[in-house]
């Protein structure tokens, strides 16, 4: 980092089938509870970033820069962002480049989506769009669709069974038992996950992040100081379609952004003691794990039977509950994993990992064809 | 929204592409297709072509299930119809039969046969194996007793600590003590099934419901073609006399040992009640042919 950003705090929305509340009220509460919790006054915000994936699509609603800067007395500039789920990840960093470059000194990042006015299929369509147009969608292939092609790969290549699969699944569920955010605080058994309904083949709908309302708020700033700064903010790509990947069980920009953020932070992997890890459907924690090196291709699976990954274990992952339990509003995922993140470092997590003091924040967008990663530390 | 311009350019796009055949990498049934793709499922594969490029595509409903590494042959097929009733056409792909190629759908299983002692699975497993032959093989039971002349089954014998250090490395990855004669440890080693499954062929274990407990917990349920056994009669009483005559009529054992093995057996029987979840289907082994024949059924689908 050019410079020393700090995060302030911030604040969330309960994710969920939020009814009652429209997307830009789902804004406003998060913009209120980040003001609230950092104390800091509306007007010392120099700028805001939001991501958002479809706010036109399901809420009929572009333009989002504007609308949240009419949220603040003084109008800051402001813009919106979108790189399909990584929306919230690159609002983040895109805050960070405008504290790097000196355009601003406190930032308001945002992060919200409101999916639920619109019938679910229509959700489902719409989050296609984070496939390739022309390449992937002609098929009838649907969002869960890509990723199935991928668990049945890596399942085929790494003997994985469905039990296995159930168990990530299952870790989630009882992690997001005492988040009071959480969209699903309830333990689901192994057995129940194993039989929930077919998606698209062998994903089930318990191997599936929910479709969600929610909006999550980070302050970040150069000027103010806190405990928790961003020791590195990273963003990859690589190919949007499947069919111009050498191969379907590893996502190159996890690999990318990873070493870069390490490099870029001077630390060792294994310095981090906690880890928010985008489980968009299980299979991808078991993938997004032997990406940030954390053990062999087709391994991951083992971290889980040894209950490593538990908020006592030697690598805590989504302690919080994750996409999966959380709930999955798209653009807010990647702010609030920030926010979740901030929380272990200070202390103040429902799921608190002891003496964590080094926390990593991993963003995907489309089927591994973004990820932003953020490296926090106290 | 239906960009009609966009299918237009998918058209031309069409006319000039090189229908190549190929082979499957990986495939999904779309459970809930999306609009205008129709409320039926359908499967979508990804698809290496044999000069290397790759593409999405569906399969068509005729052809043979589809397998990863199995052969694909493009057609133009109707893939969906616009608001408007428009048809549109896309390339499909039917999969074919090739040398070598997977016969089995989805990942390998394991067909596994469960049942007291003296209910027929070593006679049935015989009979699929000769009926079969070369499609299926029996996986070798791995225990810690002599082998006997009577053996009919692939075996391989360990001593008691071999055994013990297999377990504890994981290579045996279920196991059991079976008391026919008398008490010794039995189980199946991870390597002996995927060996078969290596040969493209259909791994058979004929299993207690220990053997099948562990078998289902190390390979995965789902992985497991589970049939239970009865023995005929309309009640467990009944059921338990049918076996106590054959295992009479066998003339291996000593009285002691039949009461013993009637007595697993009791408790073998009342698994199927209280462990349902482990069984895809029971069958009354009333006459060899039709049971065999029920399982030739699920083993090969009829189309």
């Amino acid at each position: 980092m050019r410079e020393i950003v700090y995060v302030l705090g911030g604040g969330q929305t309960r994710f969920g089938e939020l009814w009652e509340s429209s997307l830009l009220g789902l804004i406003r509460e998060a913009v209120d509870q980040a003001t609230l919790n950092t104390g800091i006054l509306p007007t010392d915000i120099d700028a805001v970033v939001i991501g958002n994936m479809l706010g036109g699509e399901a809420a009929e609603q572009a333009h989002l820069g504007t609308l949240v800067s009419g949220l603040l007395p003084h109008h800051p500039p402001a813009l919106r962002v979108e790189a399909a789920c990584a929306s919230g990840g690159l609002a983040i960093h895109t805050a960070c480049a405008f504290l790097e470059s000196g355009k601003a000194e406190t930032v308001l990042v945002i992060g919200a989506e409101k999916l639920t006015d619109i019938p679910g299929d229509n959700v489902t369509g719409a989050l296609m769009h984070a496939a390739d147009a022309e390449k992937d969608a002609p098929s009838g292939l649907t969002f869960a669709g890509v990723f199935a092609l991928t668990a049945l790969s890596y399942m085929h290549t790494y003997a994985i069974t469905r039990d296995d699969l159930s168990l990530v699944s299952f870790s989630s569920h009882r992690a997001a038992v005492s988040n009071p955010f959480a969209q699903f605080r309830r333990e689901i058994p192994v057995e129940t996950i194993s039989k929930s309904p077919l998606i698209a083949d062998p994903l089930r709908l318990l191997d599936c992040s929910p479709i969600s309302d929610g909006a999550a708020a980070v302050i970040l700033s150069t000027r103010r100081e806190s405990p928790v700064r961003i020791a590195a903010s990273q963003l990859a790509s690589e190919s949007l379609s499947l069919i111009d990947r050498p191969g379907i069980t590893s996502f190159g920009s996890t690999r990318t952004a990873m070493s870069h953020a390490l490099a870029e932070a001077g630390w060792d992997r294994n310095s981090i003691d906690c880890i928010e890890l985008h489980d968009c459907f299980s299979v991808a924690t078991l993938i997004h794990l032997e990406d940030l090196g954390y053990c062999e291709e087709g391994e991951a699976i083992r971290l889980f039977k040894q209950h490593d990954t538990e908020s006592s274990g030697s690598l805590p992952v989504n302690v919080s509950g994750g996409l999966k339990a959380c709930g999955h509003p798209i653009g807010a995922t990647g702010v609030k994993q920030i926010l979740d993140c901030y929380k272990q470092l200070t202390k103040q997590a429902p799921n608190q990992v002891k003496g964590a003091t080094r926390a990593l924040a991993h963003n995907l967008g489309g089927v591994g064809a973004t990820c932003t990663i953020h490296l926090l530390e106290v | 929204m239906d960009r009609i311009p966009a299918l237009h350019r998918r058209l031309k796009e069409l006319e000039r592409m090189n229908f190549q055949r190929g082979k499957i990498l990986s495939f999904t049934t779309i459970r809930h297709p999306p609009a205008g793709f129709g409320p039926e499922p359908y499967i979508v594969a990804l698809i290496e072509h044999l000069d290397g490029s790759k593409s999405l595509a569906q399969l068509t409903r005729e052809g043979i299930p589809p397998a990863i590494g199995a052969e694909v042959i493009p057609h133009l097929r109707r893939i969906r119809t616009m608001r408007s009733g428009l048809h549109i056409n896309d390339l499909k792909y039917e999969v074919i039969e090739t040398q070598g190629a997977p016969l089995f759908t989805m990942h390998a299983y394991v067909l596994a046969l469960t049942g007291p002692s003296g209910v027929g699975k070593t006679t049935i497993t015989r009979s699929l194996l000769s009926l079969f032959h070369p499609l299926v093989e029996q996986v070798p039971l791995v225990a810690t007793r002599r082998p006997r002349k009577t053996d009919l089954e692939p075996f391989v014998h360990v001593s008691e600590d071999e055994f013990e250090a297999m377990v504890a490395r994981g290579e045996i990855i279920a196991h059991t003590v079976f008391t026919d004669r008398h008490e010794y440890r039995a189980g199946y080693r991870r390597e002996d099934i995927e060996a078969v499954w290596k040969q493209t062929r259909l791994p058979i274990v004929t299993t207690d419901i220990r053997l099948l407990e562990g078998l289902s917990k190390a390979l995965g349920r789902e992985t497991i073609l589970s049939c239970g056994l009865l023995p005929p009669g309309t009640s467990r009483r009944r059921m338990l006399s049918a076996l106590l005559h054959r295992l009479r009529s066998r003339g291996q054992n000593t009285e002691e040992q039949i009461e013993l093995q009637l007595r697993s057996a009791e408790a073998d029987m009342k698994a199927f009640s209280t462990k349902s979840d482990l069984f895809d289907h029971l069958f009354v082994n009333d006459r060899l042919e039709t049971c065999v024949e029920s399982i030739k059924e699920l083993v090969v689908p009829q189309n």
